[in-house]
């Protein structure tokens, strides 16, 4: 089933704000948040801010782009 | 700070006197152990999970922490480990090893053979006494290390580990004037509090911001003591130091 991306912002805290709700089938499956410059190298990166179900994971993921980000989400929804 | 005197088991001397009383005889008995010292790298593993080690490990210089390695390549530490401290003194009664443990920072380690201080306990009650009081300190790390990950929010778990470490290594001479080295990275500091990078990284920089502590080129300067224990909920009680400071 294809993901659905929507841009939001997220109260993070930190200035890591700008974010993206993803959604499965009408389902939120989890909240993907672009690092900002305070993070050095990770800059830029999608941080797994939250997962929800099979995408929830304690070692929460920083990813790329959004892509990789999205791949990662559809395999583990199809229980990869 | 102090400067680093040549590595001697006068640190486990230290860090036992921290804790508890020794005689000058208890001292020159300590002093006596035979000892074999190592210099090790970053990252090196000193014993591993499933082993039978028969000797302990004394951190001389540099920082280790005992760890445990899950699937994915998920990393959770159990404990920092700081010049005095004896990871595995737990090995001298229990044969195989439930963990890991390893050096975070170049390290210089004295082995102590497990018979010599049977011997040594065996002739010393005190001393014996000594070491099991610094494994029941241990536990009571332990137990404040589940409240971090469990009942703390990263920002309070992240202050609460800067006072515990001040404390602990305050009571060995490490630090003082509530600034000391913390050479560990930030990755060893998520896998210590089960958090992420990203959140370590967000936390220091709250941290920073409300001007409770300053952290440049390795070296955390806590710029407001009350402040932090009070928003960390830092209880000290749990270290057992016989002369705690603030």
């Amino acid at each position: 089933m294809s993901l659905h991306l929507q841009p939001v912002r997220v109260a993070t805290g930190s200035d890591d704000t700008e974010s993206q709700l993803v959604f499965s089938g009408g389902f939120l499956v989890a909240v993907l948040v672009r690092l900002s410059d305070d993070h050095g190298e990770d800059a830029g990166s999608w941080f797994l801010e939250a997962g929800f179900g099979r995408v929830n994971d304690l070692i929460q993921h920083t990813f790329l782009d959004l892509k990789e980000a999205q791949d990662w989400i559809e395999c583990r929804l199809a229980g990869g | 700070m102090t400067s680093a005197p040549k590595p001697s088991i006068d640190i486990l001397i230290r860090k036992l006197e921290s804790i508890a009383p020794l005689s000058d005889e208890e001292r020159r008995a300590i002093e006596g152990l035979p000892i074999m010292i190592r210099p090790l790298k970053p990252d090196q593993d000193i014993v591993r999970d499933q082993d039978r080690p028969s000797q302990c490990c004394l951190m001389l210089e540099g920082w280790a922490c005992r760890y445990k390695l899950l699937s994915q390549g998920k990393r959770q530490i159990f404990s920092l480990h700081i010049p005095g401290d004896i990871p595995d003194l737990l090995s001298l009664h229990l044969e195989v090893m439930d963990h890991s443990f390893g050096t975070l920072t170049p390290a210089t380690v004295a082995f102590i053979p497990h018979h010599s201080l049977h011997e040594l306990t065996a002739r010393f009650p005190r001393v014996a006494a000594a070491f099991w009081r610094n494994t029941l300190v241990d536990a009571a790390v332990f137990r404040e290390w589940m409240i971090g990950m469990g009942r703390r929010d990263a920002t309070q778990a992240i202050a609460h580990l800067f006072c515990e470490l001040y404390l602990r290594l305050q009571a060995v001479g490490l630090a003082e004037n509530h600034m000391y080295r913390l050479p560990v990275t930030q990755s060893d500091i998520a896998d210590a509090l089960g958090i992420t990078n990203v959140h370590v990284n967000r936390v220091l920089k709250v941290l920073r911001a409300k001007g409770l502590i300053t952290l440049v080129g390795g070296t955390l300067q806590i710029n407001d003591w009350m402040e932090l224990t009070k928003f960390s909920e830092f209880d000290p009680t749990y270290l057992h130091l016989k002369q705690q400071a603030g």
